[in-house]
């Protein structure tokens, strides 16, 4: 089902956990809340559950005002970041909660279980207790759980944030099936922009309370709206360059800056893969040194730097690299294929760091 | 939280008022009295309670259950000013139920004249307990401040019955010296270099006199010393009574304002009346009070014998004055006691 | 996370014991002197009991405990009990459950008010109640009046037991909801499940052992207290003596072996009390470690936020 919020603000004391949000997601959708720790996205969740009240604003679902209707009566489902799966307890009385609760006949809560045990995989462990499961097969449970009332919505906190790293890939994939199969409603919160890449439709991406972009994985990636949502989604070097006779410089590389006037500064941005490399040293205007490569499965990032002392990274296929004969202190030209500019006559970094932007290794690299 | 307390506390309030009115409702045919007492009377009125009941039972038809409350003689009145429901008291001293007249006016201030004796059916006095055969040949008073002889009684300052003594042993000395103070204090100093440990109370005092076998001579109640000599100990002691005595008025009453109430004043007179009958003054020699009815009282001068009597009031002024001149900071007692 | 914490302090208590590891014989003599300071003051006293009630043999025993007012005793210690657990546990689980969970004004006095009868001696519990509801005290003249009896009756000894009582199911509470945290209670609201179902399936249930470690340190206390409720209690043999109060009343009267037979009821339960408590700390212990577990479990491969 569709839902919308309007102008949503949630203060908690005098801190803004979320200010002024406003988006809509369609019905279906599989959308993802994504940000960094403290961004408010958990608690735009818990509004729309109805778990914390907004301070002021209007949330729809389907057209419906829902502010004064209560948890139990919004029928969503709501999987918990740390599942809080029922202690006392099996698999089964897990799943059949929500349905004893609504009064179903008791042969009814057993199909619907079994129905839901086959559909998660927990085929075999419907007596067991939560400390007897693993961390995979409880976020099914809990899955399994909300799922069952058939709510019209579903809600994820952090859904994969607390399984390993390998089971987390593993129920991506199934999260996205699980949604095709069903159709119902998405919304899951999470930290982790190559999740919320891979998975969602859409993102809505928050930082500090605030909305920055609303877009599909594409938009968001290829047209970020500001240098955060650049920073956060992928990686991406960002320079700081002073305008001078209409172009744009910084070190020995060179942007064309519009109408942008003589002494402005602009953050020029580009991501990895815009950087084109040749072992021609004479084929692209700049000249640089491979000086370091880390090898992440099919892919490789690449670090080169240039004859003023910057720093760039770019990232290529095993086969390029090969085809390249590039290794490590081997001389190549460069060029920036496209770039943006992010922000003009703004100085957010300090100027040490104003070589390219290195955000800690992580995943993020494999795109 | 707060609601479910008030509801049930409501509850409590029922039930004991129901409780209560269980209790009184009855009057025609089962009456409860309680008799507040003090610790040492308890078997007294285990016994006296069943020959109550039964007489009541013959004269009236009527069923009566006496209900006692046991502990320190003021500590009990204390309990009755605040509000303990006793429909009688027979307390160790007079002037604990003159704390209830003053405090709860629940009875008149007079009390004490409406029961033959000033209220008190028995009485009781103090003696010596010396070892079998009574080695150091103890017989009067003068005789416990002689060299090598040890005396065991408990300390004034946390003890009522070491106040006894000391005020005994001190009363003893006016008299014999023609009321010079100032001899009766040597004699009472005299006396108390001859203790070589003060216990904190009277069952202390006991133990280390009966079980510990310290000291020659031991000064206690003379109901408590026949105790001991005809019941939990015989044969190991034998009591000496000294010529000359102090004399304990436990004293009785009943409390006005509760047996209205209840509308037991009838039955908790004749309770208190029948203290004095012979059936139950033979009682409390029983129990080894001093009967006040005189009939009874022959009947047991071997166990009681007759010597001179002396009483706080006439020799010390009241229990007030003597508290004051003895016991308190800077009192005799602290002038003649030097640990 | 906490499973990175918890680790980080067993790995403290690891070391620490390494340090102690190094003198066995320190280690030796520390245990023997608990041990013997255990056994004398504790275990001695203890068995002393039983055989002080048994010294003139079954018999006996079994005559003082059938004797009326000890039966009174025992009755009334029971109906005390009864009265008072169950309103204990009503408050604690209130006050429990209002602290773990909510966040409001004037929450830190309310914890120290819970604390506040650890703190107060016993015997200013009773007097509180006598000047209270005792005749020259505030509400006595008016309860004279309509002829309510607090003090020197049940009500009073219950009062004053509750009071005295009071913390123990809190006290417990307390920390075992903190731990549990409401997730699995909101996840019951969002199963469309209403605060009383919620309260009765998910929230009691989840702090049950904690819950019956309170009733019993409750329970116990209230059977066993004695200077509050010698305050309040009147003494009156076979209507207002508790156990503890009946046995110091035997004991006074020279009727030793009565005396240890009913201190023996009492002595009983306590060590039913202790093997209860041994057993729901077990339970607990081992509840809370599959806790961990699976916290810690949770945490691998979680990014550090």
């Amino acid at each position: 089902m569709s839902i919308e919020l309007r102008n949503i603000t949630k203060q908690f004391g005098a801190v803004a956990a979320v200010n002024n949000v406003s988006f809509s997601v369609k019905e279906g959708e599989l959308m993802a809340l994504l940000g960094p720790s403290g961004g408010g996205k958990t608690t735009v969740l818990r509004m729309i559950a109805g778990l914390e009240e907004p301070t002021s604003g209007d949330i729809f679902i389907q057209g419906q005002r829902v502010n004064d209707l209560s948890v139990q009566q919004r029928n969503i489902g709501f999987v918990f970041q740390n599942y809080a799966l029922f202690k006392n307890m099996n698999v089964f009385k897990n799943i059949a909660f929500g349905l004893k609760i609504k009064k179903w006949k008791r042969r009814d809560i057993k199909a619907r279980v079994a129905e839901l045990v086959k559909l998660l995989g927990l085929e075999g462990l419907e007596k067991r207790y939560a400390h007897q499961l693993s961390g995979g097969q409880r976020q099914r449970v809990a899955i399994a759980r909300a799922l069952a009332p058939k709510p019209s919505v579903l809600l994820l906190d952090e859904p994969f944030g607390a399984v390993d790293a390998k089971i987390r890939q593993e129920l991506r994939e199934w999260l996205v099936t699980l949604h095709h199969e069903l159709s119902v409603t998405t919304i899951f919160v999470t930290h982790d922009q190559e999740e919320a890449m891979e998975v969602s439709n859409r993102i809505v991406i928050f930082s500090k309370g605030d909305l920055e972009q609303l877009g599909t994985p594409r938009e968001v990636y290829e047209q970020p709206a500001n240098e955060f949502v650049a920073r956060f989604v992928g990686v991406m070097n960002v320079l700081e360059a002073e305008v001078k006779d209409g172009v744009a410089r910084v070190g020995e590389l060179q942007f064309a800056a519009g109408d942008q006037p003589d002494g402005a500064r602009l953050r020029i941005g580009f991501r990895p893969y815009a950087v084109q490399v040749s072992p021609d040293v004479n084929l692209y205007p700049y000249r640089a040194v491979l000086i370091r490569t880390y090898f992440l499965g099919i892919m490789l990032r690449l670090e080169f730097e240039l004859g003023s002392g910057l720093v760039l990274r770019s990232r290529m296929t095993k086969e390029e690299y090969a085809q390249l004969g590039l290794e490590d202190g081997k001389a190549v030209s460069l060029q920036i294929r496209n770039y943006r500019v992010l922000a003009a006559e703004e100085s957010a970094l300090p100027p040490e760091r104003q070589s390219a932007y290195q955000p800690p290794p992580s995943i993020a690299e494999n795109i | 939280m707060k609601c479910f307390t008030g509801v049930n506390l409501k509850t409590f309030f029922l039930v004991s008022a129901l409780g209560i009115a269980a209790a009184s409702s009855g009057g025609a045919r089962d009456v409860t009295l309680l008799n507040v007492s003090y610790d040492p009377t308890r078997e007294l009125y285990l016994e006296f309670n069943a020959a109550f009941a039964k007489h009541w039972k013959e004269k009236t038809g009527d069923t009566v259950t006496v209900k006692q409350s046991h502990g320190g003689s003021s500590k009990q009145a204390r309990s009755v000013i605040d509000g303990l429901r006793a429909d009688v008291v027979t307390l160790a001293l007079a002037y604990d139920i003159d704390a209830i007249a003053e405090r709860s006016k629940a009875l008149p201030p007079d009390w004490q004249q409406r029961l033959p004796g000033n209220s008190s059916p028995y009485v009781s006095t103090l003696g010596f307990l010396v070892r079998k055969g009574n080695p150091k040949d103890i017989k009067d008073w003068d005789d416990l401040v002689k060299p090598g002889i040890s005396v065991v009684t408990p300390n004034p300052k946390t003890s009522g019955v070491a106040r006894w003594n000391y005020l005994a042993a001190w009363g003893y000395a006016l008299k014999a010296n023609q009321n010079d103070q100032k001899k009766a204090q040597e004699y009472v100093a005299k006396l108390y270099k001859n203790v070589p440990v003060l216990d904190s109370g009277a069952r202390g005092a006991t133990t280390t006199f009966i079980e510990r076998g310290i000291g020659d001579v031991l000064i206690n109640w003379e109901n408590e010393l026949l105790l001991v000599t005809r019941k939990t100990n015989p044969g190991q002691f034998e009591i000496v009574m000294p010529t000359v005595s102090i004399l304990a008025e436990p004293a009785v009453a009943v409390i006005d304002r509760n047996v209205n109430r209840k509308g037991t004043a009838d039955v908790a007179r004749a309770y208190l009346e029948y203290l004095y009958s012979e059936t139950g003054q033979e009682i409390a020699a029983k129990h080894f009070y001093r009967p006040t009815l005189e009939s009874v009282a022959a009947k047991h001068t071997d166990t009681f014998p007759r010597l001179e009597l002396f009483t706080v009031a006439e020799m010390f002024g009241g229990w007030q004055q003597a508290h004051r001149d003895h016991f308190t900071e800077g009192g005799s007692f602290d002038r003649i006691y030097k640990p | 996370m906490g499973g990175n914490v918890s680790r980080m302090n067993r790995d403290a208590t690891a070391k620490s014991q390494r340090g102690t590891e190094e003198s066995p014989l320190v280690k030796g003599l520390l245990v023997g002197v608990c041990g013997l300071f255990l056994a004398v003051f504790l275990l001695l006293p203890l068995i002393n009991v039983f055989a002080q009630a048994l010294a003139k043999g079954w018999q006996l025993y079994w005559a003082s405990l059938r004797e009326p007012d000890s039966l009174a005793a025992i009755k009334l210690t029971l109906q005390i009990a009864a009265i008072v657990v169950p309103l204990n546990t009503l408050f604690g689980v209130c006050a429990a459950w209002a602290i773990a969970k909510f966040e409001f004004r004037g929450k830190s006095l309310l914890i120290t008010l819970i604390d506040l009868p650890f703190a107060v001696s016993p015997v200013v519990a009773g007097l509180i109640y006598v000047i209270m509801f005792g005749l020259q005290g505030y509400l006595g003249p008016w309860l004279d009046r309509h002829d309510i009896q607090i003090i020197f009756a049940v009500p009073g000894i219950a009062l004053a037991t509750i009071f005295v009582t009071f913390p123990f199911v809190a006290r417990e509470l307390i920390p075992v909801m903190q731990a549990t945290g409401r997730e699995q209670e909101e996840a019951a609201l969002t199963l469309g499940a209403g605060a009383w179902r919620t309260f009765w399936h998910v929230t009691l249930p989840s702090v049950k052992w904690g819950l019956l470690y309170g009733i019993i340190l409750c329970n116990a206390r209230a059977m066993g207290e004695f200077g509050a409720v010698s305050v309040v209690s009147g003494h009156v043999s076979g209507v207002t003596n508790t156990m503890p109060l009946h046995v110091e009343k035997l004991y006074n009267e020279y009727q030793g072996p009565a005396a240890f037979a009913v201190a023996s009821l009492l002595a009983l339960l306590a060590l039913v009390t202790l093997g209860l408590k041994t057993l729901l700390e077990w339970k607990q212990q081992r509840e809370y470690q599959n806790a961990q577990v699976s916290a810690t479990e949770a945490a691998v491969g979680r990014q550090p936020e």
